[in-house]
């Protein structure tokens, strides 16, 4: 077997300075759909607390919908794995990936797409939304700093369009 | 672009995220097989379509995900209420 | 005095003057001038040509409700903006503008001759006259009358601008920053709110701009509000609709007003969502209606009075005010003290205040009461106007440049209206003022009918002892109505304001009736002698200004158009040469061509060398749903037409969805990776879609069932491997699966490595050859398919797109969903019997397979069609005959879904939809084409293979 394989991804791997904001690829993470009738199957299998509100983001899991959370985890984590046959555990690493938007004008440049009223939207909140008509899921991780998760073939639109609006 | 209650999020979310489902309660029967071709094509086709209050459902696609039901008025395109699937008619 | 620009006062900038261009003749002008007080201010008085009879036409307003001065501007290539009020426009040293429909100048424009003709214009006339003959309605009339009436040309170029768009939310919305806006916006932001003021003007003070007495309060309060961080001052910001939920639109222009535009975004749409709206938009003067009040310098009291104090215009020398309303005298007497000529003051009314005939007197004033303009002098200006006691006697001549109307105030309540709030006539104001609100909203100022311009007579027209029915009264300036046509409008039956409004089009120009609308409600109820109550009011809709299509795309333009979506293996057909196209939003590699290759003989190629040694296909785009759960067999039994349960580990199956109805609606091959789990395929563009059928069911009529779905579309690149050599190159690359016949059998899937990463590999085909599906996270996709290329060299292994890959399914008859079937074919029509369990008590669509229609003889079928001459390609979409000699029209019995040149059969094949196809075997049939009738033989739809010998290997 000859080396490795490359992976290549869709958006630079370079950061983009806008005005008073920033753009860069999150670093590679593993990602994990679970999904289960009760987030205590879910605690069970990660051995870890999760958020059990829909719209809660804590230990790397966001809670996305009443019986869906989106697990984040470094790049090499083993899969969690259920035994019982009550959590739906899918591996999603490379089906979207995430953009970092920081900056004083972070949610400036997120809100020219994203119909939320992100003045009402606190840190350490997760959601699924949109930007124009692309589906996301943002992790508000600091007052001006967003994680923004876009399906890896949207995610070249997105960036040209975050990018545009940091310009403008 | 109105604003829509999700019964699951609990908030006000813009309509964007969502997508009608058409009209609501109105159940795949249990057994298909035993109905009538006048019973199956009631069940398939027939839907109301009332000036006024109309129960609807609603998805919230790109939000949690959820299907739920609603009470609009196709008049003025207010949402009366919004429910969870499966709670009863109102 | 230089011109007519007043030796003192107004808000422009005396020290900043430089040249603009107007019809190619050049003015000079001050910075913070409108096109309209520049050209004022050097004595122009004529503007443009009226729609319909090409009249002169001159300034009416200064503001949004300008219906004639609609002009053109030109700032280089591509940027070219038609029908713009020059009272809206802001010029810049080198401004440049031009007028509109006029031909070949302004000033001798032939499509005046339609002004003499005038008479045989009356309302409707178009929809009289040019109702017959038909067919010389598309050809003759309709073109001919679009040269002669009309507004602006349309932008020919493509836009080089680019546009802006953002959603904003705030707890206040205020729209219009005059006096009672800014009082609210100030009230509003010191109880900590979120505040938004937007106004449309270029800068904040609506009414207050001209009234100097009001500068220091408006400078004192625009700072205090710019200093508040909860506030967002917009201004050049025109709030153009009200939407549902407190939801408005604005577009702020943002460089339309400089001289350099940069490279910024020309303007912005703002979405604002607001907890509560303020709308401050005030009011607008109402016209009066008499003989010749559309010529050159007959204009807005109010607007006079804006040009004089904010621009320091005077609109004439010498200027007579025709009043019904006390707001005329406060102008003219603000006028006079400015320096502007005052001919006299003519009132309608018999009596007034007598603190403004005070006024007048101390000012030097002529006042003239009971008395009416009843004629204008002058073509392209006015030089002179006739007056009448409205109780009869001799008319009288006074000579002046300009003539004023304030005929009372319209409260703007466009947004209002557009927010579904309701009116109530007051008759003391003569005007519809908001009453009960629809939205969480207010209206404060002039905007809600609270004014302090005095009293005022309401009236439908001046009196005139002239002939009604042969002057020339303008109610609707912007599209050429007069009062004589809405009479007509009543005299031939028509009651309702709706249907007055459409036959004489008052009000329908795009100005929506700003200046046009009550004094067209007037007539009408007069001449149908009901209230205007009982008359009602046309609905005003958005926008309250027309905006460029631009702003409303905002950022979604060029490349942010729309997403184009691409594989990770997209940029290597990129650099490879590949032709693309689209498949719903994916763009997706069609054909390989080599040089001096046309796409048939690259596609020939591609589809030789998959049946003759291997071809590798980018498949990515497959949707892909991972079904996971101990219920998981039980759903997809439920969902699809054939039985899931008994599907072992390890094996695929071919998975046909129906819709409740009973028809087609896709299909895929899925693979049972586990009991409990499944990887289900889709077509590319029904992915989505039937994510969400499968999510509704789940959710909605089996929330018992315990599984879960999980897209799983972008995880995973795809990659096709088909053809004799695919093992063979596939061998040396995996490890962990053994890839012999034996072992991994067609319709099975294994999990293992490829070149050190984990793979999900079918082994499936749609191509009828050995095939390989190779499943590998997508960020590995591109340097997967180069090591395959690499491995495959030795084999010539050939990259085939969505082209090849149509012709060879066809050969072996697999149908596209949505090619082959259009929502009305169900499985025992496209020959999939196969595919539906007999035995399985229910699935989705099974009830309605027994529906009498579906069950029916006659029903179009799917079926292969060999042309008679084997070269001859039909066309997709050619409908198919029984009989070509039939008379026309004849009848269709179908029509060709799939038709290619088949080079590995050397000749073409098609798949068509034909009325009882299945029983047409052998048969002839004719398609009918411009110059020839083909012929086809009805076939199987399996063309190449039909043992799957070559599958089998």
């Amino acid at each position: 077997m000859s080396e490795a394989l490359v992976r290549s991804d869709p958006i630079p791997a370079g950061p983009f300075l806008g005005r008073d904001a920033s753009l860069k690829a999150a670093p590679r993470l593993a990602r994990y759909v679970l999904r289960a009738r009760a987030s205590a199957a879910v605690e069970k299998v990660l051995g870890a607390q999760i958020p059990t509100a829909i719209g809660g983001f804590a230990n790397g899991v966001a809670c996305l919908g009443p019986d869906e959370w989106l697990m984040f985890a470094s790049d090499g984590r083993e899969s969690p794995v259920d035994e019982s046959g009550s959590v739906s555990v899918t591996e999603v690493s490379d089906r979207s990936v995430g953009i970092i938007l920081e900056g004083a004008r972070a949610a400036e440049i997120l809100a020219t797409g994203c119909p939320l009223d992100l003045d009402h939207f606190a840190v350490g909140r997760a959601t699924r939304t949109i930007y124009e008509t692309v589906e996301i899921v943002i992790v508000r991780e600091a007052m001006d700093r967003f994680h923004i998760e876009v399906w890896r073939s949207f995610a070249p639109w997105l960036w040209t369009a975050l990018t545009t609006a940091a310009t403008e | 672009m109105i604003l829509i209650h999700c019964p699951y999020c609990d908030e006000q979310r813009p309509e964007i995220e969502f997508a009608n489902a058409g009209q609501a309660h109105i159940a795949r029967p249990s057994d298909p097989s035993a109905m009538s071709d006048e019973e199956w094509e009631h069940y398939l086709f027939i839907r109301a379509n009332p000036r006024g209050r109309h129960h609807e459902r609603w998805r919230h696609n790109h939000g949690c995900g959820r299907f739920f039901n609603a009470v609009r008025d196709t008049v003025t395109d207010k949402f009366e209420t919004t429910y969870k699937a499966g709670e009863p008619r109102r | 005095m230089t011109g007519y620009r007043l030796p003192t006062g107004g808000r422009i900038d005396r020290a900043t003057p430089f040249k603009v261009r107007f019809d190619g003749r050049s003015y000079s002008a001050f910075a913070g001038d409108s096109l309209a007080s520049a050209l004022l201010a050097n004595g122009v008085q004529l503007f443009g040509r009226s729609f319909k009879y090409h009249r002169p036409r001159g300034i009416v307003g200064s503001g949004s409700e300008e219906p004639n001065a609609l002009i053109s501007v030109t700032r280089g290539p591509g940027r070219f903006t038609p029908n713009l009020r020059a009272t809206n426009v802001e010029v810049y040293p080198g401004f440049e503008a031009e007028s509109q429909n006029r031909w070949p100048s302004l000033r001798f424009d032939f499509g005046a001759i339609n002004d003499r003709l005038g008479m045989f214009f009356p309302a409707g006339f178009y929809n009289k006259t040019f109702m017959w003959p038909r067919s010389f309605w598309e050809r003759l009339y309709e073109p001919a009358i679009r040269r002669m009436a009309g507004l602006g040309k349309s932008p020919t170029e493509e836009d080089p601008d680019h546009y802006s768009a953002t959603y904003a939310h705030c707890d206040v919305l205020i729209i219009g920053a005059g006096p009672a806006g800014i009082d609210a916006a100030l009230e509003a932001a010191s109880s900590n709110q979120r505040v938004i003021l937007i106004d449309e003007q270029d800068e904040a003070g609506g009414g207050a701009l001209a009234d100097p007495a009001l500068w220091p309060w408006l400078a004192r309060s625009m700072k205090a509000l710019a200093g508040m961080p909860n506030v967002t001052i917009l201004t050049r910001t025109t709030a153009f609709g009200y939407f549902h939920d407190n939801f408005i639109g604005a577009v702020e222009r943002m460089t339309d007003h400089l001289a350099d535009i940069g490279s910024g975004p020309r303007e912005k749409l703002w979405r604002i969502r607001a907890g509560e709206v303020v709308l401050a938009q005030g009011a607008i003067e109402r016209p009066l209606v008499f003989d010749g009040n559309d010529t050159p310098g007959v204009m807005l009291s109010s607007a006079a009075k804006v040009f004089a104090l904010r621009y320091g215009v005077a609109v004439g020398r010498s200027v007579a005010l025709m009043a019904s309303h006390d707001s005329g005298w406060q102008d003219v007497f603000a006028m006079a003290k400015a320096g502007v000529g005052i001919a006299a003051i003519i009132d309608v009314r018999d009596e007034v205040d007598a603190d403004l005939r005070a006024q007048a007197e101390e000012l030097g004033i002529a006042v003239r009461l009971g008395q009416s303009v009843i004629g204008v002098r002058g073509r392209h200006g006015v030089t002179a106007i006739e007056i009448a006691r409205n109780d009869g006697g001799a008319s009288s001549t006074l000579a002046c440049d300009a003539v004023l109307m304030a005929g009372g105030w319209t409260p703007t309540v466009h947004l209002w209206s557009h927010s579904k709030g309701t009116l109530a006539w007051h008759d003391d104001l003569g005007a519809f003022v908001p009453d009960v609100p629809a939205e969480k909203a207010r209206c404060v100022g002039a905007c809600a009918g609270l004014w302090n311009f005095g009293q005022g007579l309401t009236i439908d027209a001046l009196p005139t002892p002239k002939d009604k029915a042969r002057i020339k009264a303008f109610v609707d300036f912007q599209n050429d109505v007069t009062a004589k046509d809405i009479r007509l409008a009543v005299r031939e039956g028509f009651r309702s304001i709706e249907h007055i409004k459409r036959y004489t089009t008052n009000g329908m120009a795009t100005d929506q009736g700003k200046t046009s609308n009550l004094n067209g409600l007037q007539i009408a109820s007069t001449a149908l002698s009901r209230p205007v109550t009982d008359i009602g009011l046309t609905t005003f809709r958005p926008p309250y200004t027309p905006q460029t299509f631009g702003a409303l795309a905002g950022h979604a333009k060029g490349s942010l158009f729309q997403p184009t979506r691409k594989t990770n293996i997209d940029g290597w057909a990129e650099e490879n040469g590949a032709v693309f196209e689209l498949v719903a939003q994916w763009r997706r590699a069609r054909y390989f061509p080599k040089a001096g290759e046309d796409m048939l003989a690259a596609v020939n190629r591609e589809c030789r060398m998959v049946r003759s040694s291997v071809g590798i296909f980018d498949a990515s785009t497959l949707g892909k749903i991972e079904v996971v759960g101990p219920d998981a067999a039980e759903f997809l039994n439920r969902m699809y037409t054939n039985p899931w349960k008994a599907l072992e580990p390890g094996r695929c199956r071919y998975g046909l969805l129906l819709k409740e109805d009973g028809f087609i609606a896709d299909d895929g091959v899925s693979a049972r990776l586990a009991p409990d789990r499944f990887h289900l395929t889709t077509t590319t563009g029904g992915a989505a879609r039937v994510l969400n059928m499968m999510e509704d069911y789940l959710q909605t009529e089996w929330p018992d069932l315990n599984v879960w779905l999980t897209s799983t579309t972008e995880q995973y690149a795809v990659i096709a491997l088909q053809g004799p050599n695919a093992r063979k190159v596939l061998e040396p690359l995996v490890e962990g699966i053994d890839l012999s016949a034996e072992a991994f059998p067609h319709m099975a899937i294994r999990e293992g490595l490829i070149c050190g990463i984990p793979t999900r590999l079918f082994r499936v085909s749609f191509t009828g050859e050995l095939g390989f599906e190779i499943n590998v996270p997508s960020a590995y996709g591109r340097a997967l398919w180069e090591r395959i290329m690499a491995e495959g060299a030795r084999y010539d292994i050939t990259p085939y797109g969505t082209e090849a890959m149509h012709v060879l399914r066809a050969e072996k008859g697999f149908i596209i969903v949505g090619q082959d079937t259009d929502g009305t074919v169900t499985p025992f029509d496209a020959g999939l019997d196969w595919a539906v369990g007999k035995k399985k008590p229910d699935f989705v669509g099974k009830r309605s397979l027994a529906r009498p229609d579906l069950v029916a003889s006659g029903r179009k079928q799917l079926v292969g069609l060999l042309t008679e001459d084997p070269n001859h390609v039909l066309e997709e979409g050619a409908q198919i005959v029984a009989d070509p000699k039939q008379p026309i029209p004849m009848t269709m019995i179908g029509h060709v879904t799939s038709s290619y040149w088949s080079e590995t059969l050397g000749r073409s094949i098609a798949l068509a939809l034909v009325a009882d196809g299945h029983h047409k075997m052998g048969e002839d049939l004719f398609i009918p084409m411009p110059g020839k009738t083909h012929v086809a033989k009805v076939s199987s739809m399996i063309f190449y293979d039909a043992e799957g010998a070559r599958l089998n290997v």
